[in-house]
């Protein structure tokens, strides 16, 4: 296994790194986003709540494969975008529920201050909601960055746009055992330095804040 | 004087228990008006209907103008400061940037606490975080100030400084309703004090302190105070 890791020149090395953190940074924004979007829909829509409960239950309830297979199926192999769209779609219910919790625990009388200031729904969701819900945001996306990191990969062994995950692929097929391991330990290394050196400062920041 | 509050025959019960009782009392403009009772009387009840935030079950709120609300808690947005607290409602209501900070300046120079503008909520006292909360609702220039229990949690000097800065409220007319379970507080405040029973609230009795001296200030606040039946909520602290 050392032989064959020695053996990966570095441009193979860097550029499927960066496909895979590409494809797991980019599908957890979108995850990020559409989560604050159902956060503020469950905010500002009371009765649409069910609703937000429903879409999150069904999102939990498709599998990953099923999302790469529909998704490769979709664009094509050589498509970057499935890798992209399986992680948000595997990220968004894991997000989406620590979103959706945080704003529900918000406290009841910082709403009556914001109603008796006269702020609009979106002001008061600015201003109030979202800087209270930051905390478990942080903590939500870091273990959500780290689902996406294993999810992009899976997602990228059904296409051949590359990253860790297609070269995975490719070192099974050639039936080259070592070369599996090789990429699945830097897949660990990828998490293990995203988690050491951006989402635990960013959790420790938001902590700070929090307690602040 | 025209009345800016009229609450006339109000009740509000949770669940079947009857917290308002028939609730009747006015606010006339420029006048500062004390509403005491024991703790868990219904105070902070009746401050919520009257602002809107509750729906009573009976009876009327009659508001002539605009009403400001200062809560029980500071409640002040910990992430902004007290400069960004203050200026909150005036944002909401897009108020220009100049006429904002005029605004929070003047308020905060009312209520004393210009120096704490650039600092965080956590690194200000109780008694500038309250003042702070009082001159968030005072920016936006009502003709009511709804304040609830603003003395509680706070040491004698920080009551009496905001003692002083309430009526300085009150001398630039804007009229006020200031709920407090400790009558002492209303001595140097209140023109008009509203004596309300344990739960459910009703106005018990009612005392007029406009134009009294300290003295006789303090004789009528005791007169209404020993005039109360303990009830159901407890007898009633000491009055000073």
């Amino acid at each position: 296994m050392a032989a064959y890791a020695l053996s990966i020149d570095l441009w193979t090395l860097a550029s499927s790194v960066l496909i895979t953190l590409r494809n797991s940074v980019e599908g957890f924004a979108i995850a990020l986003l559409a989560s604050l979007g159902a956060a503020y829909l469950y905010f500002s829509r009371p009765g649409l709540r069910p609703m937000v409960y429903a879409l999150n239950t069904m999102l939990q309830s498709v599998s990953v494969l099923a999302w790469a297979i529909v998704l490769t199926m979709a664009f094509g192999v050589l498509s970057p975008i499935p890798p992209v769209l399986v992680t948000a779609a595997a990220c968004l219910p894991v997000i989406m529920s620590s979103a959706v919790e945080a704003v529900r625990a918000v406290d009841e009388r910082l709403m009556d201050v914001m109603k008796m200031l006269g702020a609009s729904k979106p002001q008061a969701f600015l201003n109030a909601v979202l800087p209270a819900s930051v905390p478990s945001l942080a903590a939500a996306s870091r273990s959500g960055l780290g689902l996406a990191l294993r999810i992009s990969v899976v997602a990228e062994a059904f296409g051949s746009s590359g990253g860790v995950g297609y070269m995975m692929v490719r070192a099974y097929s050639l039936v080259v055992p070592e070369g599996v391991m090789a990429w699945a330990l830097i897949l660990v290394a990828l998490m293990l330095a995203m988690d050491l050196l951006v989402m635990r400062r960013v959790v420790e920041v938001a902590e700070a804040w929090r307690l602040s | 004087m025209e009345t800016v509050l009229r609450v006339s025959g109000l009740r509000k019960s949770f669940g079947g228990v009857p917290v308002l009782d028939r609730i009747d009392l006015e606010v006339s403009e420029g006048e500062a008006v004390g509403l005491v009772g024991p703790n868990g009387s219904g105070k902070t009840t009746l401050i919520r209907c009257v602002s809107g935030l509750l729906e009573p079950d009976s009876g009327a709120v009659e508001v002539r103008g605009t009403l400001g609300v200062v809560f029980q808690e500071d409640l002040l947005l910990p992430w902004k400061t007290i400069y960004e607290n203050v200026e909150l409602g005036l944002r909401f209501r897009g108020v220009p940037e100049g006429e904002r900070r005029r605004a929070v300046f003047e308020a905060a120079e009312t209520l004393g606490i210009s120096e704490y503008l650039g600092m965080y909520p956590r690194q200000v006292s109780g008694g500038t975080a309250r003042k702070a909360a009082i001159a968030r609702a005072l920016v936006l220039g009502p003709d009511l100030l709804l304040l609830d229990e603003p003395f509680s949690g706070l040491d004698l000097g920080a009551r009496s400084a905001l003692s002083e800065a309430l009526r300085e409220i009150r001398g630039r007319g804007t009229a006020m309703l200031v709920v407090s379970h400790q009558i002492g507080d209303l001595v140097g405040v209140a023109d008009r004090v509203y004596a309300v029973t344990p739960r459910p609230a009703r106005v018990r009795a009612h005392v007029r302190l406009a134009g009294l001296s300290p003295e006789e200030r303090v004789r009528a606040l005791a007169r209404l105070l020993l005039g109360s039946s303990p009830g159901r909520g407890g007898t009633p602290r000491s009055p000073l």
